[in-house]
């Protein structure tokens, strides 16, 4: 291993450690809920994008279909919660388990597909599920769920004014996402995924191993936005089939890691840090104009940004610390 | 109160969207939030709203001789002749964003009372909200029954719901039987929306009730690209009556599919949505010659309460429309909650909460054909009588209930 | 269910069919071309549905003598499209794919936005035309005039754009620019210029099916959004690369809705053709008649 990447490796562990402490803090400063929700829906986004960026950034698989696992989580959280009493963070991790085993069942068939087959095939997918759960009485069908609001309480993880639990939550599943991420870029996967971006022919050779590494990237990527569903699940209170398995979601949950720098550590911390408080804010404040203004602004930055750096924003700052890469 | 004076307590407001520290909005300007789609899919109907809203605002705040309540004289006279200040954000139809704007007009804006939204499933969010920090809510033109059945506190709806303006369908259905028409046979066809699916499911209940037998129940997909195998289901079982819940686009879309596949129902009674939009009767207005919805609004009542009309052309100098079924409703809204707030003389949330649970506004005060404005406990006003709605002559003239029919029914739409 | 409804439902189907196999013929030609999916497709059509919606309101231009106008607006405006931002997006150096599938699918939003700025969010539609509401009845089948024009028109459009690009000179250079932008240079062709009349004539197919669809659809700023999933399904269904596995995807994709219908809920029916595109992929991973 080269000294160069030992190096920058311990020195992003630094950064990021240093990074969550100040995020820890900030609530002591900000005390406006309106921004505190900002943040939390910052670390939402920072957390499923980096958790997407594993499959579609570093494995090279790119899904626009991954609001199936955000979805699933948020889904069985809500109808564990509400038909069976059992406690939101049971149901958080099975949602999670059952995204990831929905996850390796759709990549076997679909990681033989390529490029853009892929892409669609991911989309299609989300698409089938959502009418599926649109049409599926039990379930709510397009009434969704109402999770009825008790009062405070960590057990059920329910809290009504406060945004500082949910905050603290959200962070802490950005920064698992985050160290996920860093673990696997040290890890025979991630040598194997750059052995196969750099070398095309290494992936024949490696074939098997290859597979079931994106077996294993897609099963990690799911559980983990299939966690940040039951998170929001909690946190809106209110879920339905279009709100939560949207594909404009799979859009969203992309674009931070896309705009930040794709299959780069700090590529998705970086874009959800800059596009969720401006969309939210162009949305408040120039948004209720009725013409669209905000829509305007909020896609021609996404242009000027993918065209002006398709290495992501992340790019404006390795620039500067060349001596690092 | 002077100009300056106004620009004096502006200038703190704004202050108090900048810091958390400001203090409540002086009682002299009071802020209500209203929540609309302003973009994407339904932003025309946010657009519309905001005019009905406006139109609302005008009249409280300035001197008008209308038998409405605060319409006479300037502003709020129970807190000192305070203005209406409407402050609108925009939900762009997704809960969590409803949700988020609820809280910034809440706690930024210091809006004292909420009103929305017209997708039922951000009134839910933005209901929730309302009642974790005390703040009214009013349902302007959701017409989902399961909104107020849901034990909050500070939920109000002035408007029927959806089971309230089933019932009044089937009620004119058992009259037009008992005129001896045949009526046996009904058809439903229902997008896959909250707004739907309650709608067909208050239809399917009531039709077992009665005796109706539904001979085929269509749920399509909202905005879909074709509705032609839709069409086709609907032609094979020709009921008597065709009870379509859509919205504008798929209102256009199925009666230009319904001509083109040669199926004419024989009678077609809407639930409202895209059947009281101006844009479906100017696209096919040529084929819905007898189209029946049903409304809570009627222009008809403009010659018995002529300051219906009067208020109506103060909204199309605004909007380029006439009041229809929503904008009637959303200016109703603000009417009610502004009466309570004037009541209240505070804007205090329990307050306000207190001044709405002892609202009494008979239906002569209103511009609806509604009997009283009363809620009950789960906060709906169970006497906003709904209207079905007769488009014949390129006008919708009343038909039912008999006390409010301006003419009779034509029956069968299509012979 | 009748055998009526039955052929009513496979000949509905097969008319749709081909009017998807018309709005996706641009996409599949673009992608054919250069390799970019256009994440703005059904925003083109948004747009050509609009510019007939106007030279209608205004100067009573029926949709049908309009097609052409269309048509050609959206040529300009394929190839500005083209040399304003698809150009620069493939220029990128790193994670081109993903750069042309955000750039694009950016410029969605922005037409999207401008669109309701410029249009109102209001809901259009063209109340009388020659074709409208006309419907032909052949022994108790009904067949819509505008959707079989359309269907017409579809077919035309894809003999037209096979000899296109088999026996004319410029279909030889779109060909051989695909194949080798570096050699064609040398030759004297002018790559930037090949991909923008590329863009353009892509852009002016969806340009004739926006003034056709005009004539029985409604229109309003996210109406793309029903159909450029559709568009990408049929394009990939009759595989990447291949301008007549559009027109086959197209029917395939009309057929399946239209049976699916008949099997299943109505409000289910798109999961047919996904599962049948899935089915495809999952056998032959380039599509039907696919060559990348």
């Amino acid at each position: 291993m080269d000294t160069h990447f030992a190096q920058r490796r311990r020195r992003d562990l630094i950064v990021a450690l240093c990074l969550a402490a100040l995020a820890a803090l900030a609530p002591l400063f900000v005390k406006d809920v309106y921004v505190q929700n900002i943040m939390v829906l910052t670390l939402m986004y920072a957390a499923l994008s980096q958790s997407w960026n594993i499959l579609s950034g570093y494995c090279g698989q790119i899904s626009l279909g991954h609001a199936l696992y955000f979805g699933l989580g948020a889904y069985t959280t809500a109808l564990l919660f509400t038909k069976f009493g059992v406690l939101p963070w049971f149901g958080m991790l099975a949602g999670g388990a059952i995204s990831a085993l929905i996850a390796m069942a759709l990549g076997y068939p679909c990681f033989r597909l390529r490029g853009h087959y892929f892409v669609i095939a991911t989309i299609v997918i989300a698409e089938i599920a959502l009418l599926l759960i649109q049409n599926w009485d039990w379930a709510g069908a397009a009434l969704g769920i109402d999770i009825p609001m008790r009062g405070d309480s960590w057990l059920k993880f329910q809290f009504t004014r406060s945004k500082l639990p949910y905050f603290y939550f959200a962070l802490a599943l950005a920064c698992i996402a985050w160290f996920v991420t860093w673990w696997l870029e040290d890890s025979k996967w991630g040598y194997w995924w750059r052995a196969v971006k750099d070398n095309p022919d290494a992936a024949e050779s490696l074939g098997v191993v290859v597979f079931n590494s994106k077996m294993g990237a897609a099963a990690v990527s799911a559980f983990l936005v299939a966690v940040g569903g039951s998170f929001y699940a909690q946190f809106v209170s209110y879920i339905d089939p279009e709100s939560v398995m949207g594909f404009q979601f799979s859009l969203l949950m992309a674009l931070p890691a896309v705009l930040g720098g794709i299959g780069t550590l700090w590529g998705p911390v970086l874009g959800a840090v800059i596009l969720i408080p401006l969309t939210e804010l162009t949305r408040s404040f120039v948004g209720g104009s009725g013409r669209g203004v905000d829509l305007i602004v909020y896609g021609a930055l996404i242009v000027a940004i993918s065209l002006a750096l398709p290495r992501g924003l992340v790019s404006v700052f390795s620039l500067r610390k060349g001596a690092a890469r | 109160m002077t100009i300056s004076r106004r620009n004096v307590l502006l200038g703190a407001t704004a202050a108090a969207a900048l810091g958390p520290m400001a203090a409540r909005a002086q009682t002299s300007e009071v802020a209500i939030g209203v929540i609309y789609p302003l973009s994407g899919a339904s932003a025309q109907i946010g657009v519309d709203a905001q005019r009905a809203f406006e139109t609302a605002a005008d009249i409280i705040n300035k001197n008008y001789d209308f038998a409405l309540p605060l319409a006479k004289g300037e502003g709020l006279p129970g807190l000192g002749g305070a203005k209406i200040k409407l402050v609108f954000a925009d939900h762009q139809a997704d809960p969590q964003k409803g949700r988020a704007e609820a809280e910034r007009l809440i706690t930024q804006d210091k809006v004292c009372a909420v009103i929305g939204t017209y997708q039922s499933a951000v009134a839910v969010t933005v209901s929730q909200i309302c009642e974790r920090y005390g703040v009214p809510f009013l349902s302007a033109d959701n017409s989902s029954p399961s909104l107020h059945r849901r034990g909050l506190k500070f939920y109000f709806r002035a408007s029927p719901h959806d089971e309230m303006f089933s019932t009044a369908m089937f009620d004119f259905f058992d009259a037009m039987k008992k005129k001896g028409q045949k009526i046996e046979t009904l058809a439903l066809f229902h997008e896959d929306t909250i707004f739907g699916t309650d709608s067909a499911n208050a239809q399917t209940k009531l039709a077992g009730e009665r005796g109706y037998k539904i001979v085929a129940d269509i749920k399509y997909r909202a905005n879909s690209p074709s509705l032609t195998a839709e069409v086709q289901q609907l032609k094979a079982a020709n009921a008597d009556v065709l009870m379509p819940s859509s919205y504008t686009t798929d209102a256009i879309l199925l009666v230009k599919t319904m001509a083109e596949l040669g199926y004419k129902p024989k009678n077609i009674m809407a639930q409202d949505a895209g059947f009281s939009e101006k844009a479906t009767y100017d696209a096919v207005g040529d084929k819905l010659e007898g189209v029946i919805s049903r409304g809570s609004f009627s222009l008809d009542l403009a010659q018995k309460r002529p300051m219906v009309g009067l208020i109506n052309e103060m909204y199309r100098a605004k909007s380029g429309k006439d009041f229809n079924d929503y904008s009637s409703r959303q200016f109703m809204g603000l009417i009610v909650m502004a009466d309570a707030i004037n009541r209240a003389k505070s804007t205090e949330g329990d307050k306000i909460r207190e001044a709405l649970v002892a609202t009494d506004m008979p239906g002569d005060a209103t511009i609806m054909p509604w009997k009283r404005v009363k809620f009950d406990e789960m906060g709906q006003n169970n006497f906003a009588d709904p209207v079905l709605l007769q488009y014949a002559a390129k006008n919708f003239v009343t038909i039912f209930p008999e006390q409010a029919a301006v003419s009779e029914a034509i029956w069968p739409m299509n012979k | 269910m009748t055998a009526e409804t039955i052929i009513q439902s496979l000949a509905s189907g097969l008319l749709m069919g081909l009017l998807y196999g018309l709005i996706a013929a641009g996409l599949a030609l673009i992608f054919g071309l250069m390799d970019v999916v256009n994440f703005a497709h059904g925003e083109f059509l948004m747009i050509a549905m609009y510019v007939t919606f106007f030279l209608f309101a205004f100067f009573a231009i029926d949709p049908l003598l309009s097609a052409p106008l269309v048509a050609a607006a959206l040529f300009v405006f394929g190839a500005v499209v083209y040399l304003l931002i698809v150009r620069f997006a493939m220029r990128a150096k790193a994670n081109a794919g993903m750069v042309q599938i955000f750039s694009t699918f950016g410029l969605a939003i922005v037409m999207r936005g401008l669109a309701q700025y410029f249009f109102t969010p209001d809901y259009r539609s063209i109340p009388q035309s020659w074709l409208g509401g006309k419907t032909v009845s052949i022994a108790g089948i009904y067949l819509p005039e505008p959707q079989l024009i359309g269907a017409m028109l579809s077919i035309a459009a894809f003999v037209a754009l096979y000899f296109f690009i088999n026996r004319t000179d410029f279909g030889r250079a779109l060909e051989a620019t695909r194949e080798d932008a570096g050699a064609v240079a040398l030759v004297g062709i002018d790559k930037n210029r090949v991909f923008a009349l590329g863009w353009g004539l892509g852009a002016a197919l969806v340009g004739l099916a926006g003034a056709i669809m005009a004539i029985f659809f409604y229109i309003y700023p996210d109406v793309g959004a029903s159909f450029a999933l559709i568009a990408y399904v049929t394009v990939a269904l009759g595989g990447f690369g291949s301008v007549f596995g559009a027109f086959a995807g197209g029917i395939i994709v009309g057929l399946v809705e239209a049976t699916t219908a008949l099997i299943l809920p109505p409000s289910l029916k798109s999961v047919g053709i996904y599962a049948v595109y899935l089915l495809v992929v999952f056998i032959r991973p380039r599509g039907l008649f696919g060559s990348m």
